[in-house]
This record gives structure tokens, sequence and C-alpha cells, in this order.
């Protein structure tokens, strides 16, 4: 067993990584040590990430750092640093809090990424002026460089030490010798060439966000600070001619955790009170409430997407037309409170087969006014499907269908006809009327050679009652022994 | 004089007490202007209902369908959507949509409604919104907002059983909503007993043997079914015989055809023959083949 991580005390009692863990009993006998959990450490540091998107949004993690066995975060500030107080402020202030949290930081502020890495690690400065980046790595050793370990042992065998050497040298001796990796990661770290940061959270289209200097925890302050904060976004969605179809309120807590509320409508939303609303249900449906812990230090609301606004010409009549629209606001608070997987909406699919003939979207997904017959997700959507040849009015197919045919018991005359008796759940029916049978075949690309046809029977039992039943399996071709299963029930 | 102008004081006094009082009593009555519930009431189709009804069941509204046994549900569901599908129709501002709201205990056995029917039935299935709350207190506030959104066409509610959350109060919550905002709101309970709520009709539903069917004597005709009103907030109750017809969505009385049927007796039982409502007298006895239910537009 070895070292892989230790905090400044154990390296000031002379332990370091690798050590096994034997010797670092011997040098310190009260070692506190703990078995090493690489996915939780990804874990936090994903947390980490999201709880930095307080400063900005483009938060990246550390690949290189990961790949060497430590951890590190990105962070593209640019444009952000002066609602902080300018640079130095920032700086401070994400210091501060993280060691607030427990952590033991190094960060650096330069003008590459690859620069900031470098001087985070290995430098001494904190915040480096403009332009400054240059100089300030040439002395550091390659290993600042983000190279591989092998590549940078190789480097120090020709005496090649430090950047400053590496950028003084002809350049197409070095890429032929060392490969293009090593130019390109001196150039990034230089800002001679761009190295583009991917964000870990997709960036919103507009957000909008409100510090506090004393932390909110109570539920009507939240509620009043989301609303506020739905009416700033009005007049930025107004001016870009958008409407909000989905948003998340992040709320960020003074211990680092991160809570988040999603949101999404049927249709392109620009009422602060309809959106503030919709977040209202979404607090109301979470099973438990809203844990605050010590109270939220940040709450910021962001448009994840939206749509291009169509606007509506007011009817003189009032309350006209307004049908379809209080529909779509309806189906949003249903979503928003019970999840949005639980309002749905049919979309049928081209089979024949009863129980793939038809699927369930949630209807926020569906495009607005899809209800009325537009296509949507691939699938065609519900016109209404009338058998050919059939005369209208004849019912050929039962209200209520059970999603998975339930086995029956049943006594034939003969055994491709219609059931005389049946038992279904417990009970015996007697069959005084039948139709049938309707012949639906498998479909033998997607259920494969075994799949057996339906024989489908409409039935009506001495009382009243009207089945759908099938026969699963043709007698004495598929099947010896055919199965009878209840599919539904008539009106 | 100064007695006299105090006399005219007095009867305009109590002239605007008697007016407020009549307002009053009108909106109490739900009859008022403000009400969307005032507009023309949904008429079935079959004309012995609609008189018994006066007219149709009031839109803006809550009406509630029983099933005594789970496997009605067919049956109930057929006149439930029967209604919304004349809700939809009836030209009340272009509402046309549905809202289904299911509580988890009516969907555990596993019955969904189905596209494919619903169009048969004269229910476009895109109109349809589905709802499946985790838990009954999710269904009943998505049922309380559906009923006050005035867009809607009808709402349903999907209870099974005679749930204790759903009380008096639940129902009268869901009768005020709907009856400001115009909405027909059914409570389908399956399976449950009666119970006292604030609903305006309550009716049982049954199944019954279908009509006959011209082209194969064997063969299972048009849906009929066995229409009970146990409830009626305005006095009268009845039974009745109705087919829903999709073509011209209109409920249909349905004669009660004497077919013999040499194989099932049981179908001319008596219990099977003439279910009362809370009517006084009792079912007479009847014979044992002879079907005497030509009375099947009768009103109680």
């Amino acid at each position: 067993m070895r070292i892989v991580a230790l905090d400044e005390r154990a390296r000031a009692r002379g332990l370091r990584r690798d050590q096994t863990l034997g010797d670092a009993r011997a040098l310190a006998p009260d070692l506190d040590c703990r078995p090493a959990d690489p996915e939780g450490d990804r874990a936090l540091l994903l947390k980490l990430a999201g709880w930095c998107e307080r400063y900005t949004p483009l938060v990246a993690l550390d690949a290189a750092a990961e790949a060497a066995g430590s951890h590190g975060l990105f962070m593209d500030i640019t444009g952000c640093a002066h609602l902080l107080g300018g640079e130095a402020g920032l700086v401070a202030d994400l210091e501060a809090r993280l060691c607030a949290q427990g952590f033991s930081v190094r960060l650096c502020l330069a003008d590459t990424p690859g620069a900031a890495w470098a001087m985070a690690r290995h430098g001494e400065a904190r915040i480096l002026p403009e332009g400054a980046h240059a100089a300030a790595i040439e002395p550091l050793g390659l290993s600042a460089l983000r190279l591989e370990p092998s590549l940078v042992t190789a480097l120090g065998r020709v005496g090649l030490k430090t950047v400053g050497c590496i950028a003084r040298l002809p350049r197409a001796p070095l890429a032929a010798r060392f490969g293009a990796r090593l130019l390109q990661r001196l150039d990034q770290a230089l800002g001679r060439e761009a190295e583009a940061l991917s964000p870990l959270m997709p960036v919103a289209e507009l957000s909008t966000e409100r510090r506090f200097a004393e932390p909110v925890s109570q539920h009507d302050e939240i509620s009043h600070v989301i609303a506020a904060l739905a009416a700033g976004l009005i007049e930025p969605l107004e001016r870009r001619g958008l409407g909000l179809r989905r948003g998340r309120i992040r709320l960020f807590r003074v211990d680092g955790h991160v809570g988040e509320l999603a949101i999404q409508t049927a249709r392109p939303l620009r009422d602060a009170r309809v959106i503030a609303r919709l977040f209202e249900e979404r607090i109301a449906g979470l099973h438990d409430d809203l844990d605050a812990g010590f109270g939220f230090d940040l709450i910021r609301l962001d448009v994840v997407h939206a749509d291009p606004f169509a606007g509506v010409q007011a009817d003189l009549v009032a309350g006209a037309g307004g049908g379809e629209h209080d529909h779509d606001a309806l189906i949003d608070r249903l979503g928003a409170r019970l999840g949005t997987g639980r309002v749905q909406r049919f979309v049928l699919a081209d089979t024949h087969i009863p129980e793939r003939s038809f699927g369930r979207l949630p209807a926020a997904r569906l495009q607005p006014g899809a209800g009325r017959g537009r296509a949507a997700a691939g699938l065609a959507l519900a016109a209404v499907p009338q058998d050919e040849g059939l005369p209208e009015g004849i019912v050929t197919r039962p209200l209520i269908l059970f999603e998975r045919p339930e086995p029956l018991q049943t006594i034939a005359e003969v055994p491709d006809g219609p059931p005389l008796k049946f038992r279904w759940r417990g009970v015996s029916y007697e069959v005084a009327r039948s139709e049938g049978p309707e012949r639906i075949a498998c479909e033998w690309w997607r259920d494969g050679r075994g799949a057996r046809t339906r024989d489908y029977f409409r039935v009506e039992d001495s009382q009243g009652y009207r089945f759908w039943l099938f026969r699963h399996g043709l007698y004495g071709r598929e099947t010896g022994e055919p199965a009878w299963y209840m599919h539904g029930l008539f009106a | 004089m100064s007695l006299s102008r105090l006399q005219i004081a007095t009867d305009i006094l109590a002239a605007q007490t008697r007016a407020g009082e009549a307002r009053a009593c009108r909106a109490h009555s739900g009859m008022g202007a403000g009400d969307a519930g005032a507009a023309a009431p949904l008429a079935l189709g079959a004309t012995a209902v609609d008189r018994c009804l006066e007219g149709g069941l009031a839109c803006g509204g809550l009406h509630e369908v029983r099933s005594p046994l789970a496997r009605d549900i067919g049956a109930a569901a057929g006149f439930v959507l029967g209604l919304a599908v004349r809700a939809g129709q009836a030209g009340r501002g272009g509402r046309q949509g549905v809202v289904w709201v299911s509580d988890p205990a009516a969907r555990v056995d596993g019955g969904g409604l189905f596209p494919a029917g619903l169009a048969q039935h004269g229910l476009d299935p895109s109109l349809i919104t589905m709802v499946e709350p985790a838990d009954l207190q999710g269904a009943l506030w998505a049922a309380d907002e559906a009923a006050d959104c005035a867009g809607l066409a009808a709402l349903v509610l999907q209870i099974r059983g005679n749930p204790a959350r759903f009380d008096i109060t639940a129902t009268r919550r869901l009768m005020l909503r709907a009856r400001q905002s115009g909405v027909l709101a059914l409570v389908l309970r399956q399976s449950g007993e009666e119970e006292a709520s604030a609903a305006a009709t309550r009716w049982r539903v049954n199944t019954e043997i279908s009509g006959t069917d011209d082209l194969d004597q064997r063969g299972v005709g048009a849906m009929r079914l066995s229409l009970t009103l146990e409830r009626n907030r305005t006095g009268r109750t009845g039974h009745w015989f109705v087919a829903w017809n999709p073509q011209t969505r209109t409920f249909d009385h349905a004669a009660p055809t004497p077919v013999l049927r040499s194989v099932h007796p049981a179908a001319h039982s008596r219990h099977r023959l003439s279910a009362t409502g809370h009517r006084q007298d009792p079912p007479r006895t009847m014979g044992q083949v002879l079907d005497h239910r030509q009375d099947f537009g009768r009103a109680s």
C-alpha cells in the first residue's frame, strides 16, 4: 500500500507521495490514513466545478492533471471579474470560500490556461498582469508544460530543463525529435495557439442572478427572489424576440452545495408571473423540502433554451381564443409539479400490433399545437385511424387496453374457433356472442422467427360484458396448444 | 312629512335587501351571471334523460360516474368519454381538450386508454392529455388545477374505491372551481360505493347486453349501457338504457329488445331487468322469459 495523496501537515513530517504505508507509519505513528476513493474524489471535483459556476459559466475539468493523478479546474473568467471587484477581488473571494469549505487550493490567474496551470503548480504568483505570462513561466521546469513525465525526462537528458530553454531553440528539430505535442503545449502556454475549454454544463442563453450578503433560507424569501429574477429576464428576452422553453434555478448554498430545479414549457414563455409560478410548483412538488441548510448566498436563474416568441394578437372579445393557451399553461404547471414525464399525450406509430401502435410522450416535449396534427419525434401524431372498407360507426377496437395481455383459461368448441367459456381474474364468463377472428400477424422483422400470429375475437358474455381476446399462435401450424389472452375492454 | 319620508326610506331599504337576497340566492344556486356554469346545459341526446335533467348536465359542475364492479370500467369509461366528446363539441368557445387524471390505485389493473378505441368512439386521441401523478394527493391537486383551466372541455378524475382524502371538501372544491371555469368535471369512480359528495349528479353505469347485429346473428351488436341516475341535485332520478352513437356523437335510447338466448337464461334474471335508483316502488316480479321493459323512455 502506498500513499496517493497527503496534506501539508503530513508533508511537513517528511512523508511524500508513493511512499509505502509501512514507512510512513514508522515516521509518523499517529498517521490518520484512509483508503483512496478515486470515484468519490471525482464526484467531489464535479460538485466543486458546479459550485465554481457562481463565478463564470465556463468551468472545465483539468484533464492533464487528472492523468497525472491530481485534480484541477479551469475557469474562463473573461468578462466576469468586474462583478466581484476585479481580478484581485475574484481570486480573493474564491480562495476564501474554498478555504472555508476545507479545501487547500493553489490558484493562479493568467492570460492563457497553460500559463495559469504552470504558475498554479510550479510558480508563486497568483495574478499575472496582462502580457507577463511569457516571462513568468520561462524559469519554470518543463513539467510545468503539462507534458508526460517520460518526455520531461528525455528532455532533461539532453540538458533542456526549463521552459525558457525550449522557447529559444529552433522549432523544427525539436518537433522532429520530441514530437509535435511539445511545441503545442509550449504554444498554448505562451498564447501562440488558442486552447478551447469545454465547459461542463451547457452554457445558458441568458442568466440572471442575485447575491446576498446574508444567506436566505426562508421559503417566502426564495420565492420572492425567484419572482424578481424572472421579472428581470423579461426585458432581455423581449429584446431578442425569444421566449423561455427550458429554464433552471441554481441555488448556491453557503457550504458549497448547489441545488438545481429545472422547468420545461410547452410553448415559448415570456411572462414573469407564469415563470415564477412554474418554479413554485416545482418546489412544491419536491418530495423533501428545499434543503436550505445554513441558507443560500447566490440564486441564479438560467434560460437554458429559448425559442422565437411569436407575438399574439390580442382578441377583441375577451377570453375568446385563449383556450389553447390556457391548456398549454396548464400542462406546464402540471409538468413542473408532477414531473414532465407524468403528463403525457398519445402519439401513433405505424404498426398493427395494438400495444405497439401508440406511445405516450411528455406533453411538454411535443411541439406547441402538436395536439392538432403536426408530426413530432419521428412518430406520426394521432390522425384518426380508420380501417379501410369499414363502415363508420362500427367498433372494432376497445376503449381500455391492457398494457400486458393477461392469460386466460378457456374452453373452445374447436381449437381454432372462438372460446365458449373463459376464466379471467378468477371469474368465469360464458361467451354469448362473438365476432372474429381478426388476424394480426407478428412482426417478424422485430420479433424474430419464432413469433406467433394473433387471432383477435370480440366477445360478449351472457351479462353483456364485452371483451377483446386473442389466441396466440395458429393451431396446428405454429403451436399445438395455443394460449389465450385478454387484451381489452369495450364500452 | 318627515314620517312619510322615513317610510319611503324604509321601503327603499327593504327593496334593496330583497334584491340583495335574491342576488345571493341566485349566486348560491350557481345561476349568477358571473358563473360560466350558467351557460347552456349539456344535453346527452337521449330525450328522456335530458327531460329528467331539465335540459342536460350542468356544464360547469362536478358529476360522478361510478361503476360498481371493476369489470364495468369499460362501460363507465364509455359513458364518461361520451360526455367528454359532447362537452368538446358543444361549441363553447373552442374548448376541446380533455384532461384525464388517474389516481395510482386506479391504474393497478393495468388497463389504459387505447387511442384506436378512442378514435372509434368519436374522440380524437390527440386531444387527450393523460396525467398520472404518483399519489392521490397529486391527483387531486392536478384535478383542481385542471378544473380551473377555462380552456378545457372536460376533466376526468379516475379514482378507485372511496379514498378518505377525496371527501366532501375535496369534491366541493372541485365543484366550485369547475363552476367558475365552465369545465365539465367528471369523477370516474371505479368499484366504489355511494358516498356523500358535492357532485351535482351521480350516475351508476352497468354494461348491458348489446343490440342485435343485422349482419350476423351471433355477432356483437352496438354497445348499450344501463344508466342509473342515483342522485340529482335538482331532484329527479331515473333509470334508462342508452347507446352511444359515435357517428352522431349522441346518446340514443336503446330499446331493450327481448332477445331469446336459449343458452343463457341468466340474461333475463330479475335483478338484471330493473335496477332502480332511489325510487319508492320496488321492481315487480317478472315472468321467466317475457321482457316488459317497454318503458325505457320513462323518467321517474
